[in-house]
């Protein structure tokens, strides 16, 4: 049977991921025996992109955010890492909240988006993704984005959280294969690698941040259902803080 | 000379047309009993074989001669329970008014040896010669049916369709016969417990008739979706970086290729990367043709498009117009949904005869001088009939104000498709800033050709930009945040609406002006116009009712599995789409007309059962 020791070396070969040895064993101890080693490793590593990885997780200094990462007065410094990460949120910033809340809505409805055509999406089955290339009502809307919402093209805008438990924001520069609101799960994992900082803002391109994969079950579910909800909520604080001003004037 | 041929077009001036055609300028009129409008035309054709030299009487009908209606017991409104109207017995008879000229065609026909049908050709053009045909064969069984295959009053045209008979399509006029069937029940049953339900609820309905229509109520429901988009915007704040390089005397502005962001924060990180950088890099220069390409072949739904949004005519009266210029023989048959012109059309031919007038009669010269070329094909053909094109010159004088807007339209986008794209030279850069990009366009355009007569697209040259070398480095003149808030998208305009009609399936080409002229009618919408002068456009806006049956609808099948409301294109669309299954041959007249009755029933019961919704949705908009 492969010992716990094995199975870290592998992972951290692999995947650069450190594996906390407490973790470790007790998912050796509930795990059956007789398995293979490469059997084992896989398994655990599928837990690891699974675990939230403040417990799953060793730490050492250079595997971690510095504490005073989003710290706006830092115009740029670099992490070398790695740094691996989970995703607690992502918002997509190159469209506009309430054009999002629309595509949700349309969804909602059972309906998407084709040209100027309005197709219904409910009875041909469970699927009912909207991937309209762009809402024709859209056009008339100078300054709205034309993106139909919900698979919008970014950039995105995450929240990012270390293995010590510090959160920091970050900032998809370039496109990253795998980045989408309907793709990335919550929990997802990142390896970050030379990542530079910038005013508090982690900034991801393919080179300084690799996606490992994964998902936190049981922080994705509520972050899609309560997804709307939290759209229509920063519209609402907009609204007030806009009136505010108005106000003020 | 025994033989004698009845020919029957769908209006009096088609008949009178092809009669001059057919004679030659010479024959006899008689009136008919009972109706003004409608003449007789006798004179002598040779139609070739088999019919040879014939004696002929061509007469029209004015469009339908037969009307569907329920059997007398279920006429009052308080009958029978609105959902009998389902099932209930129906009957087709001759329109009252229309007896003297079902009489006229029996007579005629009971000397006649064959009936050539003249009706245009589309699907209701088919019914309608059905019609006729039943009335001749009643007056004479063993008559002989043809059919004349049409698209313009033009002599040479109409002469080879005189010698050219077809047969009826039985197919189309079936489906024409299940879409009046559907109408009628779907429409009265949803009228009356509309009507009868809400009356009782707001005081200004009481003497309203609330109808309904499985067309109008998608029309409706578009406008109502937009105008709730507008209602319910909220604006949001963006940022945008702008980048400005004093080169040569010029001002080059370098836009942002992701155009704007909506996070203040991130855009002034990225401005301030840039900054840091200092110099940006040219990374892409390309020179390159562009051109502009004329117009495709115009269509119906294209003429009343376009037509609203250039002449500032409403789709009704853009078709009204057109109607008229094609009876009197100037322009094709306006109804078409074809978007390629066939081989067979001598369109050289067609441009020549636009040589005499005063405005683009040089361009059509240039045009035969070797300026021609063939028009783009699209990819929509009904083989039926062309796209709409001039048939020949007529002298503005001859035209009232509307007529004459028209008819240039359709000649001057005739040319268009006859002329050679607009060509231009482009001018790409594309730099690096930092992590960001940005581009500047150019663009110079050295050959109008179709823009020249077709002055309803506009496409011009930019300022020139100055010389760039790709890998280049040079420090921005000034480098900027800016900000903007999304705007709301406008009301839906006409043209707009009928590019959702036509993309959702919701009538046909020939009757979707029809259908928003209705809901004007019924007071669901209104226009309202915004803006003035050049870019003065006409908003639809719903109504109080409007809205308000359209959410009452909306909230009855609210939270109901796999049913859909009346306010969307759906149910109609697939109607719709069963009715080209019988063009097709695919399914029968009784088949669509049972499987499009079950779909409007489950929703009629949910009607029935929740119509509190409807009720609360009237009370909360029409009580003040």
């Amino acid at each position: 049977m492969a010992n716990a020791e094995q199975i870290a070396a592998q992972i951290l070969a692999a995947k650069s991921l450190c594996v906390s040895s407490s973790w470790l064993n007790t998912f050796l101890a509930s795990s059956q025996r007789n398995i293979p080693a490469s059997a084992l490793t896989k398994t655990a590593l599928f837990r690891v992109l699974a675990s939230d990885i403040r417990q799953s997780l060793a730490t050492n200094p250079t595997s971690v955010f510095p504490v005073d990462v989003s710290d706006p007065n830092v115009q740029e410094r670099r992490l070398p890492g790695p740094i691996p990460v989970q995703v607690l949120d992502i918002e997509d910033i190159g469209t506009s909240l309430w054009s999002q809340v629309e595509a949700i809505e349309r969804v909602e409805r059972g309906e998407a988006i084709r040209g100027r055509e309005i197709i219904r999406t409910i009875s041909v089955g469970e699927d009912n993704e909207a991937t309209g290339n762009g809402s024709s009502n859209n056009n008339s809307s100078v300054g709205t984005s034309s993106a139909s919402g919900s698979s919008g093209h970014g950039p995105h805008r995450l929240i990012l959280q270390d293995a010590g438990g510090t959160k920091a924001m970050a900032i998809e520069m370039q496109r990253i294969e795998g980045i989408s609101l309907e793709n990335l799960s919550i929990g997802s994992k990142f390896l970050l690698r030379n990542a530079t900082v910038a005013r508090g803002m982690v900034l991801m391109n393919p080179d300084s941040a690799t996606l490992l994969g994964g998902k936190i079950e049981a922080l994705d579910k509520p972050w899609r259902e309560g997804r709307k909800a939290r759209l229509l909520q920063k519209i609402g604080s907009m609204e007030a803080e806009a009136n505010q001003t108005n106000d003020d004037i | 000379m025994a033989r004698k041929i009845l020919c029957v077009a769908e209006k009096p001036a088609i008949a009178r047309a092809v009669a001059t055609h057919l004679s030659g300028g010479s024959f006899q009129t008689h009136a008919i009993r009972g109706n003004q409008y409608v003449k007789n035309y006798e004179f002598d054709f040779n139609f070739g074989e088999p019919w040879g030299n014939c004696s002929v009487t061509m007469t029209s009908v004015i469009g339908h001669l037969t009307g569907l209606d329920f059997d007398r017991q279920y006429k009052g409104w308080m009958s029978c329970p609105p959902g009998a109207l389902f099932e209930a017995p129906v009957q087709e008879d001759v329109d009252k008014d229309k007896l003297p000229i079902a009489e006229n065609i029996r007579n005629q026909a009971r000397y006649s040896k064959a009936l050539f049908i003249w009706t245009d050709c589309d699907r209701e053009g088919e019914h309608i010669g059905a019609e006729v045909r039943n009335q001749a064969k009643a007056g004479n069984s063993r008559i002989e049916v043809k059919r004349a295959r049409f698209s313009n009053t033009e002599r040479a045209h109409v002469l080879r369709a005189a010698r050219e008979p077809v047969e009826l399509d039985e197919f189309q006029a079936n489906a024409v016969a299940a879409r009046i069937e559907l109408d009628l029940r779907i429409g009265a049953a949803f009228t009356r417990l509309q009507t009868l339900q809400l009356q009782a609820v707001v005081a200004v309905l009481k003497e309203k008739v609330i109808s309904y229509g499985s067309c109008q109520f998608p029309t409706l429901g578009f406008v109502v979706d937009r105008y709730l988009r507008v209602q319910n915007f909220k604006p949001e704040t963006f940022w945008g970086i702008k980048v400005m390089l004093q080169r040569e005397g010029k001002k080059v502005n370098f836009l942002w290729k992701r155009v704007h962001l909506f996070d203040r924060a991130a855009v002034t990180m990225m401005l301030e990367r840039c900054l840091i950088a200092k110099q940006a890099k040219v990374t892409e220069v390309n020179q390159k043709p562009k051109s502009k390409w004329r117009p495709l072949p115009l269509t119906t739904v294209d003429l009343q498009m376009m037509g609203s949004r250039f002449l500032r005519l409403d789709s009704q009266t853009i078709m009204k117009v057109a109607e008229a210029l094609y009876t009197k023989g100037y322009i094709s048959y306006p109804r078409t949904e074809t978007d390629q012109f066939d081989k067979a059309i001598d369109l050289k031919k067609l441009v020549e005869k636009q040589f005499p007038d005063g405005q683009w009669g040089q361009y059509a010269k240039d045009l035969i001088d070797g300026k021609f070329r063939t028009p783009r094909s699209g990819r929509h053909n009904d083989k039926a009939h062309p796209p709409i094109h001039p048939v020949c010159w007529v002298s503005p004088s001859q035209l009232n104000s509307n007529e004459k807007k028209v008819y240039e339209f359709v000649v001057r986008r005739f040319l268009a498709c006859c002329s050679d794209d607009a060509k231009g030279q482009g001018t790409d850069i594309e730099i690096q800033y930092g992590e960001e990009k940005f581009h500047a366009n150019g663009l110079i355009v050295l050959e109008r050709n179709y823009l020249d007569v077709y002055v309803y697209d506009k496409w011009e040259s930019s300022q020139q930009l100055p010389n760039f070398e790709r890998g280049e480095l040079f420090e921005p003149t000034e480098a900027n945040i800016y900000e903007g808030k999304t705007t709301a998208p406008s009301y839906l305009t006409e043209p707009e609406l009928i590019g959702l009609m036509d993309a959702n399936g919701i009538g046909t080409d020939a009757t979707m002006a029809e259908h928003i002229a209705k809901i004007k009618e019924r007071e669901y919408v209104v226009v309202h116009p915004r803006g003035s002068g050049r870019s003065k456009v006409e908003e639809l806006i719903p109504t109080r009712l409007g809205i308000a049956l359209v959410e009452g609808y909306d909230n009855v099948v609210a939270g109901l599995p796999n049913s859909i409301s009346l306010s969307k294109p759906f149910l109609r669309k697939e109607m719709e789409l069963r009715m080209l299954e019988i063009c097709a041959g695919s399914k029968t007249r009784q088949e669509v007309v049972q499987q499009s009755l079950d779909m409007y029933r489950e929703v009629f019961i949910h009607t029935q059962r929740r119509i509190e919704m409807l009720k609360a949705a009237c009370r909360k908009y029409l009580n003040e």
